[in-house]
């Protein structure tokens, strides 16, 4: 057992490089999943017939589609139609786009649970449509969906796993980990390192989350 | 809402109808040699006897490496140059073969919990892998290479500084390319499949694993093209059998020496490998302690 | 964007075996997703139950086992058990599966890949039935026991069932996300739909006609699409058809914001 340590101590290089890729890819795919998924729940809530149909083509699309092939259209499809994308840029841009379709929903339902005396209290005060939205309805919806949003980020630090899989072939922890353990077939000690990456990161964003909820969240 | 459920009905049913219709077939076997007419029965403690018993034989081979290993979309069969070699076996023993596959990463394990009897997927011999299996004598000598798309500057090993090169995971290449070009963006990924989409959509810009598997690749897409230059690398290709089954990589040797002198080796190499690149080759003669010298 | 539509490139949906292999592929995943579906139910409940259990040492024991499989991406779990796994498991597995089971499923490796995704989504499941059972009104528990039953009657009688039947769109959702998953089992050489995809793009070495990789994906993504639309319809029509029963909840219209069940 004392290799449990030597694994990680000899490689320990190569496991932070891979844990480093995959903060990256989370940070960065949660970035364009909240400017896409607030641009997309708000196509969803607008008065405008299809614009909401269009809101609601990418949510269905992108919910329905699993991670995977959303990568091999995205890297090995687009590059076969001439589009010179990179693994990173179609790892973080898949992963941000399928998780925006979430930040959408979830967005749109923190807005509906403000109540609707909210928006007619506003309208009436002389606001415009967009500013009750902008400064009412927005701000309170926030407090409702750290929780969901929280989620997400946690749903996102275990789908990171997939890009590293995948063709992209780009060395994030689960990749760092399976290199090591080709290498010297420590199968237990290898992989044990791996998980003790993916659960420091998702525990560590539970406590983040939990210790906003208690200073914003409206509970309803 | 109608639609979208009877679209999905149709899917469903569509191909519930044509998986089901069809070719219930399980893996066939390969073509190639009529059955021995007379086979030998083995005693039921041995390898062989077991294989007799179970009436079938578990060979690790490759789904997607032509022309040694893959599965034909057209028809469902596994078929290439190992393929064949190990319905031989097969037909030593009298029963059928019952190919799974076998990536890089996982056909040592598969011989070590049983789940293959035999491993013949492009294997290379090396003194690394003999303390984990046995190794059959070679059944055949290919050589590291470098694929590029015709149009690349790299003219070998010593230009691949800098460059993005692909190979699989778990496969010799990983330290033959760190060893050779140190310089060089080394790419790993699950499958020589995932290797030649890369080049071909100009993710990585060479490949590097044994000839045979390059040269399928360019069998599939003739944009691509191998370097010139010495070899990185001899890849004695062996049988895998489970570590201190000493009896049963005889028996294998001993088929093998029968494929080689019988004719069976040069016919296969000549449909599989011989028509595509125009070259000859002489059945192998290197020996087991010879190969691991070479990749050592 | 003329490429995507280009007819050329989806002639190969037409010729030869191509789009029935990957039929084919796809028909793999939904009996994967339907295994581990019905094995994540059982297991589910079993765990969620230990989880509101009275004796401390079983839920706390149940919540950690939880936490932890919920909290690791499903690949990994995957990809470890696929290493991991012993032989004699696999043999046992190939053993006792009937033959008239489909051929994608007779492999040992499928063992592994069905026990990584009951592992992940028992836990998941465990977690939204206990929700669902906690979310019930403390009135209802509080109600059967003034009646006389015991907390087991309670539970089996009056909790449960309303609780789950709560849970009926959350399970749904997972039973989506699952069949996404089980494209994952494509990475431990199971031949399923992401296999037999990339095998038809490489088709022309056996005379077929050249599959772009954009073209075969963009189709295998519609599969899924079309099944998990349907589901989430399903879903959505047990939905309010369970309010409608329970007249739980009334239809709300604000002009731009539609009505939303939370």
């Amino acid at each position: 057992m004392g290799d449990v340590i030597s694994v990680l101590t000899d490689n320990f290089d190569e496991f932070l490089a891979g844990f480093w890729v995959t903060v990256r890819l989370v940070v960065f795919a949660f970035a364009i999943a909240m400017v896409v998924g607030t641009l997309v729940a708000a196509l969803r809530i607008t008065p405008n017939k299809w614009l909401q149909r269009l809101g609601g083509v990418y949510v269905e699309t992108f919910r329905n589609v699993p991670l995977l092939v959303l990568l091999f259209i995205s890297f090995a499809g687009l590059r076969r139609a001439g589009v010179d994308i990179g693994p990173w840029t179609a790892g973080i841009a898949s992963l941000g786009l399928y998780t925006a379709a979430y930040v959408a929903e979830a967005l749109r339902s923190g807005v509906f649970s403000v109540s609707k005396g909210q928006i007619e209290a506003a309208l009436s005060l002389g606001y415009t449509y967009g500013q009750a939205l902008r400064r009412v309805v927005f701000p309170q919806a926030f407090r409702t969906v750290i929780s969901p949003l929280g989620s997400l980020i946690i749903a996102m630090i275990k789908n990171s796993a997939i890009i590293g899989v995948s063709l992209l072939a780009l060395d994030d922890l689960l990749k760092t980990a399976r290199v090591v353990q080709s290498r010297t077939f420590e199968t237990n000690e290898t992989f044990f390192w791996a998980a003790a990456g993916y659960l420091l990161l998702t525990v560590s964003a539970t406590f983040a989350i939990r210790s906003l909820e208690k200073r914003y969240a409206i509970h309803r | 809402m109608k639609n979208a459920r009877w679209a999905l009905l149709l899917v469903l049913v569509l191909g519930l109808f044509a998986a089901a219709c069809g070719d219930d077939d399980e893996e066939p076997t390969g073509g190639g040699a009529e059955p021995a007419a007379e086979v030998e029965e083995f005693p039921a403690d041995t390898t062989m006897g077991r294989i007799q018993e179970a009436g079938e034989i578990k060979i690790g081979v490759k789904y997607d490496v032509p022309p040694f290993g893959f599965k034909n979309p057209q028809n469902n069969e596994i078929e290439g140059f190992d393929v064949d070699f190990g319905k031989a076996v097969a037909d030593k023993l009298g029963v059928e073969p019952n190919y799974v596959e076998a990536i890089s990463d996982n056909r040592i394990p598969f011989l070590a919990d049983g789940t293959v009897d035999l491993v013949l997927s492009t294997m290379t011999i090396n003194a690394e892998r003999a303390q984990e299996i046995e190794f059959s004598e070679p059944y055949y000598i290919a050589q590291g290479r470098i694929l590029v798309p015709q149009d690349s500057d790299i003219t070998g090993v010593d230009s691949l500084g800098g460059t993005k090169v692909c190979t699989a995971l778990g496969s010799t290449y990983e330290a033959t390319l760190k060893e050779q070009a140190p310089e060089a963006d080394l790419r790993l990924v699950d499958t020589y499949s995932e290797c030649l989409e890369l080049v071909q959509n100009g993710a990585v810009d060479a490949v590097s694993t044994d000839d045979v598997i390059l040269t399928g690749m360019i069998i599939q897409d003739d944009t691509l093209k191998l370097t010139e230059g010495e070899p990185l690398s001899t890849e004695p290709y062996g049988g895998g059998i489970k570590k201190g089954d000493t009896e049963f990589k005889e028996f294998v040797d001993g088929v093998l020496e029968e494929y080689k002198s019988g004719g069976g080796w040069t016919e296969a190499y000549e449909k599989w490998v011989g028509q595509y690149t125009g070259e000859e080759q002489e059945p192998p003669t290197m020996t087991l302690e010879e190969a691991i010298e070479a990749t050592s | 964007m003329n490429y995507v539509f280009n007819p050329d490139n989806w002639e190969w949906l037409v010729t030869g075996n191509n789009a029935r292999f990957i039929f084919e592929g796809f028909l793999v995943n939904l009996e994967i997703a339907v295994i581990a579906m019905v094995l994540s139910l059982i297991a589910g409940l079993a765990l969620a139950l230990a989880r509101l259990s009275l004796w401390k040492p079983l839920s706390v024991a149940a919540g950690t086992w939880v936490d932890v499989w919920r909290n690791l991406p499903l690949i990994f779990i995957i990809l470890y058990l696929a290493l991991s796994v012993p032989g004699s498991w696999r043999n046992a597995y190939e053993d006792t599966i009937p033959s008239w089971f489909p051929e994608g499923l007779q492999s040992g490796r499928v063992l592994a890949a069905i026990l990584g995704l009951v592992l992940y989504n028992s836990a998941v499941l465990a977690e939204i039935m206990r929700a669902g059972i906690q979310s019930l009104d403390r009135g209802q528990n509080e109600a059967a026991r003034a009646l006389g039953m015991s907390y087991r009657q309670s539970m089996r009688m009056v909790v449960l069932p309303q609780g789950l039947r709560r849970m009926v769109p959350a399970t749904v959702s997972q039973l989506i996300t699952l069949n996404k998953d089980t494209t994952l089992v494509s990475i431990v050489a199971i031949q399923e739909v992401m296999r037999h995809g990339r095998i038809v793009t490489g088709a022309n070495f056996f005379g077929g006609v050249q599959a772009p990789v954009l073209q075969v994906f963009l189709f295998v993504g519609l599969l899924f699409v079309l099944v998990n639309l349907a589901l989430s319809r399903l879903s959505r029509r047990l939905e309010v058809r369970e309010r409608k029963r329970t007249a739980v909840g009334t239809v709300k219209r604000v002009r731009g914001l539609e009505e939303q069940a939370v």
